[in-house]
């Protein structure tokens, strides 16, 4: 146990100290930041608070009728005709006109004119909010919402604990984004400890290792050693997130009313211990029965798609999140940690799924941790020679 | 009780035998000497030894039983080909691996201080390996073999590598461990090092185990075996002489097993071709006894093919 603890400390302060390690850490973060940056940047500079002008042939906006609530709203200047409206445009006293033809509603085709400048959002949420204010005034502003966007469904679990809501963008977005996260970091961290493996193999520093420890110790401490590596730059990832987010919520809309979703965090730590052992065991198997780095980075990255097959899905998880195909991949243990993180924000997925896919994972991660040591020790007993599919079968049935 | 027994082990990678039927046994207190030409099967012996291999057959006892974990921490073991993490500085990578065999940190820190002052790594301590000469890369080896003050000392080529003045410092430290009542195992090409230093030795050839038992002993045996010749002509291609050598101004013959001086000498004499100045019995070398034995077994295993 001592031992296991000791390779699994060397192993992280070995790995911490790389540069590959901070670029990333540091990178994904700095990246991140930068993202959000650019978005408060572009709705500042993006801001323009001059007029914006209306041609209304349809005669539907009556003078005087505006929205009750004038937030982030323009000013709205009527012209009786085009060409007042594009003079006006011309002189730059309005950034845009819109022009509603005469036979709208039932043609809602606006038209928009501006000279550079994209108009910004707020003026199409201003004609928007106009129109509204005139063809609906009499409804209460609620349901004005309603009428022009729709209803939102809320679908919840029968013991009433988990609820998913349509009109929730962030609760559908941050599971893609975490699975995304997790699953590439996972995949990075057991990608580097194949080449550990292969490398200490082919530089024979495992000769001297495994004359002080069991193979299990070693493999073990490895993949535990670079599982708290994922977690301590996942952590950072995710405190990073949460002070974008924060920030963020300040100037951009949609970030607002954005919750720390803590039961998609549970289910993401739940999966991850044995989504990461299981990639471990794969990796380390992979290293111990190659004899070059090269040759087991080959077959790790065919391996990947494995993990990474629900990121094809994509379409398929919107359209139809309870399809059989994603229930398939929810229950295999290679796709099931992203299958389930990315199934998360779009539907309740039924408690027998979770258990099952949970229990399938966590069984294959412990038996492919003990197949990796097996195999490593096959593969240290083949010096100079690749293991085949019969001493690999060999090395797992060996008593 | 000896501390390694090595009994009747046998071992093939696919159609290559490379171990038959070797034993042999190490006591504490002495330096034993793994002898054989390359390829011979020594390294794989170790192997098995240190339970990185498995025999095919036999067993091997190493403090009166099968290798447990307790017992690896009462092993030091320095492979042929040097195995330290080339992109980590040499302190810490030293004090993890004396970790592993039990030490804490301090305690590690502690003992590698003294080791890197005395094989003049000291100053380079903070550098990566693989900055280090090749030399350098031996000794600091060498520290991670011996800094848990291992019982059992496993050393394989211990002196590739290193300068005449680092060879008499690592031959110092050989020398003070057996003192110390250490078992020394020592896998070497390099005769002259074996006799120095070595109490008993096992030659391996073709993977079977041709020599075995003390180094005074074997030579004793083998006396009569090598002559010293100075004179005119070409001592070379002498019938009964496995190998001619010329050393300071003499010829230095190793004879066959089947050839005695008397022969050779008579032989020499009834040569036009030849004078003789000087002609004296020498006592053989172990590198005369290796080429004997490794020659006479290279025509052994010719004959059996043919």
């Amino acid at each position: 146990m001592l031992n296991f603890r000791l390779i699994a400390r060397h192993e992280f302060r070995k790995m911490i100290g790389t540069r590959t390690f901070l670029a990333t850490t540091i990178g994904v973060p700095l990246l991140i930041v930068v993202m959000m940056g650019i978005g408060v940047l572009a709705v500042f500079l993006g801001r323009d608070d001059r007029p914006i002008g209306i041609v209304d042939q349809a005669g539907i906006l009556a003078p005087g009728v505006a929205p009750a609530n004038q937030d982030d709203l323009l000013t709205l200047i009527p012209y009786a005709n085009e060409t007042a409206a594009y003079e006006a445009l011309a002189e730059q006293h309005i950034q845009a006109y819109y022009l509603l033809p005469a036979d709208y509603p039932y043609n809602p085709q606006i038209e928009q004119y501006y000279w550079e400048d994209t108009p910004g959002g707020n003026a199409r949420q201003t004609i928007g909010a106009y129109i509204r204010a005139n063809l609906i005034g009499s409804v209460p502003d609620e349901a004005q919402l309603r009428l022009s966007e729709g209803a939102e469904v809320t679908t919840r679990s029968a013991d009433g604990r988990r609820e998913v809501r349509s009109d929730d963008f962030m609760s559908v977005l941050l599971p893609f984004v975490a699975a995304f996260l997790f699953v590439f970091a996972v995949i990075g961290s057991a990608g580097y400890l194949l080449q550990v493996v292969a490398d200490e193999k082919e530089n024979r520093t495992m000769e001297i290792m495994i004359t002080s420890v069991t193979p299990l110790e070693l493999i073990g401490g490895k993949a535990l050693g670079l599982m708290a590596v994922t977690l301590s730059q996942i952590t950072l990832w995710v405190i990073t997130i949460v002070v974008s987010l924060a920030v963020g919520a300040r100037y951009i809309e949609a970030l607002q009313g954005v919750t720390v979703p803590w039961s998609l965090l549970l289910v993401v730590v739940l999966y991850f211990l044995p989504a990461f052992a299981l990639v471990a065991g794969l990796m380390t198997a992979i290293g111990g029965a190659v004899t070059q780095v090269q040759q087991g980075q080959q077959i790790a990255g065919i391996l990947n798609l494995l993990f990474l097959l629900p990121l094809f899905l994509i379409i398929l998880f919107l359209n139809d999140p309870n399809s059989p195909l994603l229930i398939g991949l929810t229950l295999f243990p290679t796709t099931s940690f992203m299958t389930v993180t990315m199934r998360w924000g779009l539907t309740i997925i039924p408690a027998w799924q979770l258990v099952l896919s949970w229990s399938i994972l966590a069984g294959t991660a412990a038996f492919s941790i003990w197949a990796a040591s097996r195999i490593f020790r096959a593969g240290m007993l083949h010096y100079g020679q690749p293991l085949n599919l019969q001493a690999t079968l060999s090395a797992l049935r060996a008593k | 009780m000896p501390t390694v027994s090595v009994n009747s082990i046998s071992k093939s990678f696919g159609a290559v035998q490379a171990l038959r039927d070797v034993s042999f046994d190490v006591y504490p207190g002495e330096v034993f000497g793994l002898l054989g030409p390359n390829g011979a099967g020594k390294t794989t012996a170790i192997r098995i030894m240190m339970d990185i291999f498995k025999a095919d057959s036999g067993q091997v006892s190493l403090f009166g039983g099968a290798l447990d974990p307790a017992k690896k921490r009462r092993i030091g073991y320095m492979p042929e080909e040097r195995g330290l993490y080339k992109d980590l500085k040499l302190e810490p990578t030293i004090i993890f691996l004396a970790t592993l065999k039990g030490l804490s940190e301090a305690e590690a820190r502690q003992q590698l201080e003294p080791w890197l002052k005395r094989l003049d790594l000291y100053d380079h301590r903070q550098k990566k390996i693989q900055e280090l000469s090749k030399g350098m890369q031996q000794k600091a080896q060498l520290i991670a073999t011996l800094i848990h003050e291992p019982d059992l000392i496993v050393v394989d080529e211990p002196f590739s590598g290193l300068d005449p003045v680092n060879t008499r410092l690592v031959k110092e430290i050989m020398e003070e461990q057996r003192q110390a009542g250490k078992t020394i195992i020592m896998s070497t090409h390099q005769m002259y090092q074996v006799e120095a230093l070595c109490n008993r030795i096992a030659l391996i050839n073709n993977g079977r185990t041709v020599l075995y038992g003390e180094v005074r002993q074997i030579k004793r045996e083998f006396a009569g075996n090598a002559v010293v010749v100075s004179g005119d002509g070409s001592f070379e291609n002498i019938p009964g002489v496995l190998e001619s050598r010329a050393e300071n101004g003499a010829w230095h013959m190793t004879l066959a097993a089947n050839t005695n001086p008397q022969d050779i000498f008579r032989l020499l004499a009834g040569r036009d071709d030849l004078r003789i100045g000087r002609f004296e019995v020498a006592e053989p070398s172990l590198d005369d006894i290796f080429v004997t034995v490794v020659k006479e077994g290279r025509g052994q295993l010719e004959a059996d093919h043919a």
